[in-house]
């Protein structure tokens, strides 16, 4: 009951979060030079009486508050506007739909694969403290964690694409290729299920190194969380007693100690988990993936504000809802924890 | 020599036992900077047993030269070397590039994508741009934008933090809640927003990024001094008249910043991360030098001239390194129980 109870408090606490992000990210989406129909130093000029027209026809003239209050009013409503220029007239809801599938492909395949190696790879390293297999998991991890992914990403085009051919080096499927009947939305999974195996093959085939790229960095950041927090763990007393009592070194590792250590693990998953919408941008530019980043750099490059916004908020509201499921789970797994 | 003074003559016989006559303070000298005893002060795991004893009860009266031998692991030295190549890079790129300013940035010179050779060891970009001549110039952008605006987030957070530890109440929720909604936002997209708000100079973008610094340091330092609040010193200076202010930068502030001095080094290099970024997505000036804009301007002829493309990523991946190693021993040395 008292779970309940905390749950909904911070369900509550997260609402003037949300109010606040949307009040930013509105003021500072107006605030950029220039204006969906006329960028500054775009090259052709439109007619100005026009650009005023089309302004005054959107309402982008009035007073910003005013602006905002009628936006805000619209958003609980439900209606989060429509794209002014960068999709004209579909409204960004609509868009949100459409976009996400791809960048949710790419992100929770990476991060299932990297949760998985993330925390062996971890053990493995602070099992074998100090020595040569520690030390190699340790420079790759740091190698990891100090490189842009877009860099990893043009390496790997370079010499995986470019030199061997083995894998292609844009978009997420071969260009002239139909898309499978949406069921789930995910393009492997909904041709798999639909039996157009061409597809899957086609699909898996370009997935793999952006899956691959982003994987490798957050590999990295959860090995050096795993290991240093499973080598905490590895010091206290009942890991001893377990070793003592004639516990086999396997067991001791994976259910006395990994178990508690997995806990601290489970944030660094949880807050990536909810990242994945805002850490796409980079991955889908490098390979050209028309996902959420894309759409996100294309809105503030045009100043499409209603998209900027509403992506800002889809993407916020994400990693906020992960937080408090992450602390909720944090009773669930260790009963230590009362709320 | 702050040491010698320290230790008075009597201590030392006891120290030393018996056999120790201590001689005058230059022959105490000649014998602390001896080859064995420097040897043995940076060799890891060094056994000596008169030294170790030495060394061991030195300790007790110093802590300076424990720091130094902590920090003195042979990747720490690597990191600091990096560092001090990449920012002798920034700091004199005219001695040390053989290629003037003006070539790089904005010229147009013969030679479009050439491989390497003599004249340009790691070969040309686009506009006959040399590409080590980038490499090296990029170093002062990079390291002036990361170490500022480090500075704007390390001087705002430790403001912000301290006062909302202090001082509490709505004040305190005022300042962390405006921390949560900076912070819920993820810092790529909104640095993206801020610097296309305020435009693409240097300035700007420093600005940008320090901003973005604060609550996370905010958060460090508030954690930091609310444990420090606490204290019977903290309580003594209240007694003995010293305003709040006072309390707040000259008591509490200098006992809560080993924590954030850690932070410090490792997020230099995500500051450097970031700028890299930045300029990739194309949100940065078109004449600038920059690793991450050169990555991105040349990414397009990666089938003609990777080299172009390729060799700024590794200096911001070096970089990185660098200051993350550095960051890794530091946290070793000053703070041994935190976790990564």
């Amino acid at each position: 009951m008292s779970l309940l109870k905390y749950t909904v408090r911070r369900l509550l606490m997260t609402i003037p979060i949300l109010f606040g992000v949307i009040f930013i990210t509105f003021i500072l989406s107006h605030m950029m030079p220039g204006n969906p129909f006329l960028k500054p130093g775009q090259f052709i000029k439109g007619n100005p009486e026009y650009v005023r027209a089309l302004l005054e026809k959107h309402g982008l003239n009035d007073p910003i508050i005013v602006q905002f209050l009628k936006y805000l009013k619209n958003m609980l409503q439900g209606d989060w506007g429509e794209s002014l220029i960068v999709s004209k007239g579909i409204p960004v809801w609509d868009l949100i739909k459409v976009k996400v599938p791809v960048t949710l492909e790419v992100g929770i395949y990476a991060l299932i694969i990297s949760s998985i190696l993330g925390i062996r790879t971890g053990v493995y390293s602070a099992v074998h403290r100090n020595k040569p297999g520690d030390t190699i998991i340790r420079t790759v991890a740091l190698l990891g964690v100090a490189m842009p992914v877009f860099w990893l990403g043009i390496l790997m085009q370079y010499f995986l694409s470019i030199k061997l051919g083995l894998f292609p080096t844009i978009r997420i499927s071969t260009i002239g290729y139909d898309d499978p009947i949406r069921i789930t939305s995910f393009r492997l999974i909904d041709s798999l299920l639909t039996g157009r195996f061409d597809l899957a093959i086609d699909t898996a085939w370009h997935l793999v190194l952006p899956v691959f790229a982003l994987s490798f960095l957050q590999v990295a950041g959860l090995t050096r969380y795993s290991r240093s927090s499973m080598l905490e763990i590895l010091e206290l007393d009942y890991v001893r007693s377990a070793r003592a009592k004639g516990c086999k070194e396997r067991d001791v590792i994976n259910k006395h100690a990994l178990k508690n250590a997995l806990i601290p693990i489970v944030t660094i998953i949880g807050l990536r988990f909810g990242g994945v919408i805002g850490g796409a941008i980079l991955t889908e530019t490098t390979f050209n993936l028309k996902g959420m980043g894309m759409l996100f750099v294309d809105a503030v490059n045009w100043r499409d504000y209603f998209v900027i916004n509403g992506l800002v908020f889809i993407t916020t509201f994400v990693f906020i809802v992960m937080v408090v499921f992450v602390d909720i789970l944090y009773a669930v797994i260790d009963p230590r924890i009362r709320y | 020599m702050v040491e010698q003074k320290l230790i008075r003559e009597d201590e030392l016989s006891l120290v030393y036992g018996e056999t120790y006559r201590p001689g005058s303070f230059k022959e105490q000298l000649k014998e602390m900077f001896t080859p064995k005893y420097l040897a043995f002060l940076l060799k890891p795991g060094a056994e000596d047993e008169e030294l170790n004893r030495r060394d061991f009860e030195m300790n007790k009266f110093k802590t300076k030269r424990s720091l130094i031998r902590r920090l003195n692991s042979p990747l720490t030295i690597l990191g600091g070397l990096i560092v001090f190549i990449i920012c002798s890079w920034a700091v004199f790129p005219h001695w040390l590039s053989f290629i003037p300013f003006k070539d790089v940035a904005i010229s147009i010179l013969p030679g479009t994508n050439r491989p390497p050779s003599f004249e340009h060891p790691l070969g040309t970009a686009a506009f006959g741009r040399d590409v080590l001549g980038r490499l090296i110039w990029g170093a002062r952008r990079s390291i002036t934008l990361s170490l500022a605006s480090i500075v704007v987030s390390l001087v705002g957070g430790v403001i912000f933090g301290t006062i909302a530890a202090y001082k509490g109440g709505w004040i305190d929720n005022l300042i962390m809640r405006i921390a949560d909604i900076v912070s819920s936002i993820p810092g790529l997209i909104l640095l993206v927003i801020i610097v296309s708000v305020m435009g693409y100079d240097l300035q700007n973008i420093l600005l940008a990024l320090g901003l973005l610094g604060i609550p996370g340091y905010a958060r460090l330092m508030r954690s930091a001094a609310i444990s420090q609040r606490a204290m019977t010193y903290v309580e003594s200076a209240k007694v003995s008249g010293a305003s709040e202010w006072r309390i707040m930068f000259r008591h509490i502030l200098p006992n809560s910043m080993s924590l954030i001095l850690v932070a410090l080094s490792f997020d230099i290099g995500t500051a450097i991360l970031g700028l890299a970024s930045l300029a990739f997505l194309g949100f940065s000036q078109t004449d600038a030098v920059e690793w991450g804009f050169d990555v991105n301007a040349n990414k397009s002829a990666l089938i003609n001239a990777p080299w172009a493309a390729i060799w700024p990523g590794i200096g911001i991946v070096i970089t990185v390194m660098g200051f993350m190693l550095l960051g890794d021993g530091l946290r070793d040395a000053l703070d041994p129980r935190s976790k990564v």
